[in-house]
């Protein structure tokens, strides 16, 4: 890609991009002056944020890169700053144990030190529970803390205090015990543990870390720590640190937290509990607690609130080549030089595709919004080493230059430097090899470091903005041109930025986000599994024979991965850590969605116009919808308000929304939208509730005059696609009628033959030939529908009977008009239609209708003798009937 | 906390029987504010306590007229139970109530628990169904039967309580204790699927 096509493109972007640079300033800016500590970073960070103004016309902004450059927190690292919360996330295979039953946590535990604890998934309360080993003195040595799981937050049970995720329910209670006797104690292994190096080691121990020699105790193990006193708020935040004997909360800069991803979580308790636990929270998250809630009130109003900055399990740079590196990696030659060096290496080695399920230890992924994995080539290629040491931080670059490149270049990537996306399978990646002594190694080579991160998080940034505009009107919209594309430098300032953005990311849209981009991820069995079948569909059209077979294939398909993903380990965490249980499958979906119809989006639509045209459907649904436009609303049943024109206008423009996504749910959403605005249009303020009998037409009505071939199209899509458990809601309701409204339409012309006799009158039919066959032999015209025998009745000459033509909606005032004619009746108005049955005579009033009348007659299973008399409505009827019995009795 | 069944209930019957009143009624009185209410009358949810469990019927109103009968069996599959209704003062919708309780023996889900509702029982004037025809029919398809009145509140949370006792209570093991996480998903996705 030139520059100058970039610079073109910046120059094009550059307004929507400064707002964007503006707000996120101001944003800092509020952060900074309510920040409890101040220092000297202050002036950096906020130059950093505005460099990208200054840097777009220049194309090699190394210095700023590097000084901005998240990796910087790896000195951090060094100088002992892991938080508890990064050491949690480490050694979840230590302590978070799911599958645990009691004998065996009672087993660890009761050898353990007070204050350790284990997390595990307690068979007898069907809860995730604290198990929590107590000082001798309590009596027993064991108590389990139930874990309630709403459904966006874990919290302990009894307390008001809630979070996003185990892992910061966890971390707050290694500080504050608030319902705990005392606060919680990591082993004392990961609390002295220095480098990540460290804690991965103890996390590769799994269950076994509780029995092995790593676990060796401090000679004078300190007692678990006393409920602090309610006047230690002014006590700082390094005294907290002392707890545990790590680092633990400390307030952040602006500079602190765009750069460094490692850190101590700038608040991991819910801004809104702080207030009623207040005494059980130290100082510094006191005093934290309104800078945040401002963050929360004024950029995200209803948002969940904001998130720590991500911490990283990323390798750390050791090395001391790293600025040259950089700087070297960041020339453009270079940048190419590196890419295919790295290529040509990788393609040389090739090992298997992983196994379906990896061991936890064997992944290091991090899902903090910027899932890093951890590549390793196999030991045997030491000598590489040294070069792809320095290929890290470089990479991270080039990547993103890649990415510019890729994003703004071309639209079909086939051709593409694709290295990790395209279709050859980079089966010369193997996840790990376990074994510690590799470990250093292991922690130099994170090959797909930042090319995930910055990708994936602005690519669903983006993606996001188009779908999310139209989400339920809970959550905050989003603006942003979706076309927005990026210029490279933008771009990597922007990652710090989106860094920032990704810490306010709910734990949903991480957990989402990161399996988006596992699946992308050829090196991992689900990204093969995804990958393979995307462009197995893509390429092989004739592998489903109907439309209906190609998307339950799919929905078959989206529904095994999920179950795979849901038991496999390569989630890393565990999904269960960061989304509460009965969550997790509405969260799987979701991602499936954008995983797998994503991609895949483009390719159905095609497919399903092309089944569609083949076997004439289309055809047929555009002649009867041009039918159907043609008709009054009363001839489709409808005796309701409908929409007018500029109704369906709007309507109109909800479906053409609707064809933009690709998640069936968010599609599901506009369809009830419609609906609603429908149910509106009925009601017209009249306070009446409307059931299906008067929606059902309305909506086939409104579905005729939008007029639209395609939502034959989206509504299967959405019937085939839609998680199976939403069937049954409001969702799939509208789907149905929808769907019901669609087929009547594509039926209109059989159904307008059919209704020569009319509804009404076939079943009518059906049950008179039930009759009719036991009872009678031959049918008179008369028992037809369409035909009244009706008998005419002077005083002085007597019955006479004609048979009329009678339609079933023809009413007795119609019937009576007829009458008149046929019978030359000169006074009208004093003759009326009579019903003659059981020797009674029932005056018909107007407004009734005579052939219901006598189907009604006719379908009563005892068969009575009935007629139809025109005549007088004061005379007396009695004798002249019956004077012409024989004549009614042919009738 | 008592685990939440979501039971699919189908409403069907003659246009002009009521069978959206009765959902209104039920679904309005002692409404719940907590509870987001549903876009439009011919969808309603309400959830109601039954023994440990709560039962939250998602109502599926169908449209009454013979020209979408054939849309039904989009309605009603699925479904836990359906609530067929005929006015009493129509013998016409009574007729059209044993039409659908045949189509529902011969096509609808099996299990299908079935409820007959004489519905405008206010209109006792009027009435052409006794109340003893549809007692006696109800009794031998093994329907609950109840006459209701949309307009005066009568009988329509009997009506549904009728219906909450029908429903086989979830197998006590299936809920319970032996699960590890995989069973205890296994178990959300067969409450939902049972409705």
């Amino acid at each position: 890609m030139s520059s100058v096509t970039m610079e073109a493109r910046c120059l094009e972007k550059r307004g929507s991009f400064f707002k964007l640079i503006d707000t996120i300033a101001s944003e800092i800016g509020e952060l900074k002056q309510e920040m409890v500590q101040t220092d000297l970073m202050l002036e950096d960070g906020s130059t950093d944020l505005q460099s990208p103004v200054k840097d777009m016309d220049n194309v090699c902004p190394e210095k700023k890169d590097l000084k901005g450059c998240p990796r910087d927190s790896g000195y951090d690292s060094l100088s002992n700053k892991l938080s508890i919360l990064d050491k949690l996330l480490h050694t979840h295979p230590v302590w978070l144990q799911l599958g645990l039953n009691d004998a065996e946590a009672v087993e660890i535990l009761q050898s353990q030190p007070p204050g350790i604890f284990l997390v595990r998934k307690s068979t007898r309360m069907q809860k995730k529970v604290l198990s929590l080993r107590l000082p001798n003195e309590f009596g027993s040595r064991l108590k389990e803390f139930a874990i309630k799981e709403s459904t966006y937050t874990f919290s302990l049970e009894g307390s008001g205090i809630s979070f996003a995720d185990l892992f910061r329910l966890i971390a707050f209670y290694c500080i504050s015990r608030d319902v705990l006797p005392f606060t919680l104690k990591l082993p004392h292994a990961i609390a002295a543990a220095k480098t990540e190096a460290e804690l991965e080691d103890i996390a590769q121990l799994g269950l076994n870390f509780w029995s092995s020699p790593a676990n060796n105790n401090p000679p004078n193990p300190s007692p678990p720590r006393r409920p602090l006193p309610s006047d230690n708020a002014c006590k700082d935040s390094r005294q907290l640190c002392l707890i545990n004997g790590v680092h633990s909360i400390r307030t952040r800069t602006p500079s602190e937290l765009e750069c460094s991803q490692t850190n101590g979580a700038l608040c991991f308790i819910n801004p809104l509990f702080l207030k009623v636990h207040s005494q059980d929270v130290s100082g510094s998250l006191k005093r934290q607690s309104p800078r945040t809630q401002d963050v929360n009130g004024t950029e995200k109003p209803r948002s969940p609130p904001p998130r720590p900055p991500p911490p990283s399990i990323n390798s750390l740079l050791t090395s001391p080549q790293l600025s040259t590196s950089i700087k070297q990696a960041s020339m453009p030659g270079t940048v190419n030089h590196n890419k295919y060096r790295n290529l040509d290496l990788l393609q040389k080695k090739p090992t298997p595709v992983p196994p379906p399920r990896l061991k936890k230890q064997a992944v290091s992924l991090e899902g903090e919004g910027n899932a890093k994995t951890v590549a390793v080539i196999r030991s045997s290629h030491n000598s590489v080493r040294g070069s792809e040491t320095a290929c890290d931080p470089g990479e991270a670059l080039c990547e993103q230059n890649l990415t510019a490149c890729r994003k703004t270049l071309a639209t079909n990537s086939e051709s593409l430097v694709q290295w990790n996306g395209g279709r050859q399978r980079l089966s010369d990646m193997s996840i790990s090899t376990s074994s510690s002594d590799s470990l250093d190694f292991d922690r130099s080579m994170p090959l797909f470091g930042y090319e995930g991160d910055t990708n994936s998080s602005l690519e669903d940034f983006e993606g996001e903005s188009d779908q999310e505009s139209m989400a339920p009107p809970l959550k905050p919209k989003k603006k942003r041109n979706s076309s927005f594309v990026l210029p490279k430098i933008v771009k990597s300032q922007l990652r710090k930025v989106s860094g920032v953005f990704s810490s306010f990311m709910t734990p949903e849209k991480r957990m989402i986000k990161k399996i988006a981009e596992l699946s992308q991820d050829k090196r991992t069995y689900f990204g093969c599994l995804v990958q393979d079948y995307v462009s197995f569909l893509q390429e092989n059209k004739e592998c489903h024979v109907s439309s209906t077979d190609m998307l339950q294939t799919i929905r078959q398909f989206m529904t095994q991965v999920k179950n795979y993903l849901s038991q496999s380990s390569e989630l890393d965490p565990p999904i269960e850590s960061l989304i509460p249980e009965d969550q997790i499958d509405v969260v799987l979906e979701k991602a499936m969605h954008k995983c797998i119809l994503k991609p895949l989006k483009g390719h159905i639509e095609a497919m399903l116009k092309e089944f569609h045209t083949v076997d004439g459907s289309w055809k047929q649904l555009k002649e009867n919808l041009q039918l159907v436009r043609q008709r009054n609303p009363q001839e489709l049943g409808v005796y309701v308000p409908t929409p007018d024109f500029v109704d369906v206008e709007k309507i109109k423009v909800k479906f053409m929304t609707m064809q933009k996504m690709y998640s069936p749910e968010k599609k599901v959403m506009l369809l009830l939208r419609v609906c609603k605005l429908i149910y509106t249009v009925m009601e017209n303020n009249s306070g009446r509730m409307y059931g299906a009998d008067d929606f059902l037409p309305v909506l086939t009505y409104v579905v005729a005059q939008c007029d639209m071939l395609e939502l034959d199209t989206e509504i299967e899509y959405m019937m085939e696609l839609l998680d199976p458990s939403l069937l049954h809601g409001e969702g799939g309701y509208y789907l149905t009628s929808a769907y019901g409204a669609l087929s009547l339409i594509k039926n209109f012309q059989e159904e307008q033959a059919a209704r020569l006799l009319s509804s009404e009158a076939r079943d009518t039919l059906r049950q008179w030939h039930k009759r009719r066959t036991t009872n009678r032999t031959i049918p008179s015209v008369d028992d037809f529908q369409n035909y009244l025998r009706v008998a005419f009745q002077e005083v002085n000459s007597g019955c006479t009977g004609k048979t009329l033509l009678v339609r079933p909606y023809i009413t007795t005032e119609d019937v009576c008009q007829l009458c008149a004619e046929k019978f030359k009746v000169d006074n009208p108005e004093d003759y009326s239609l009579f019903l003659f049955i059981d020797d009674t005579w029932q005056q018909l009033t107007e407004d009734t209708y005579p052939q219901k009348i006598k189907a009604e007659l006719h379908s009563r299973p005892q068969p009575q003798v009935f007629h139809f008399v025109y005549k007088r409505i004061n005379s007396d009827p009695y004798g002249a009937i019956f004077q012409n019995n024989d004549d009614n009795s042919t009738l | 906390m008592m685990a939440i069944r979501e039971l699919k209930v189908c409403l069907l019957g003659d246009t002009g029987v009521g069978k959206s009143s009765i959902v209104c009624r039920f679904v309005q009185d002692h409404f719940d504010h907590n509870i987001s209410p549903t876009i439009g009358a011919s969808f309603m949810t309400k959830t109601v306590p039954c023994g440990n469990e709560l039962h939250k019927f998602l109502i599926w109103d169908t449209a009454g007229q013979e020209r979408f009968h054939s849309l039904a069996p989009m309605y009603y599959r699925g479904s836990a139970a359906a609530v067929i209704v005929y006015d009493i003062t129509k013998q016409d919708s009574f007729h059209t109530l044993k039409k659908w309780v045949k189509e529902l023996k011969e096509h609808g889900p099996e299990n299908i628990v079935m409820a007959i509702a004489g519905n405008k029982c206010d209109l006792s004037d009027l009435r052409e169904v006794p109340m003893k025809d549809a007692k006696e029919y109800a009794e031998s398809i093994g329907a609950i039967v109840v006459e209701t009145s949309a307009k005066n509140a009568i009988n329509i949370e009997e009506l549904f309580q009728g219906i909450s006792r029908q429903i086989p209570p979830l197998d006590s093991h299936e809920n319970g204790n032996n699960g590890a996480i995989k069973l205890g998903k296994q178990t959300t996705q067969t409450t939902r699927r049972c409705c």
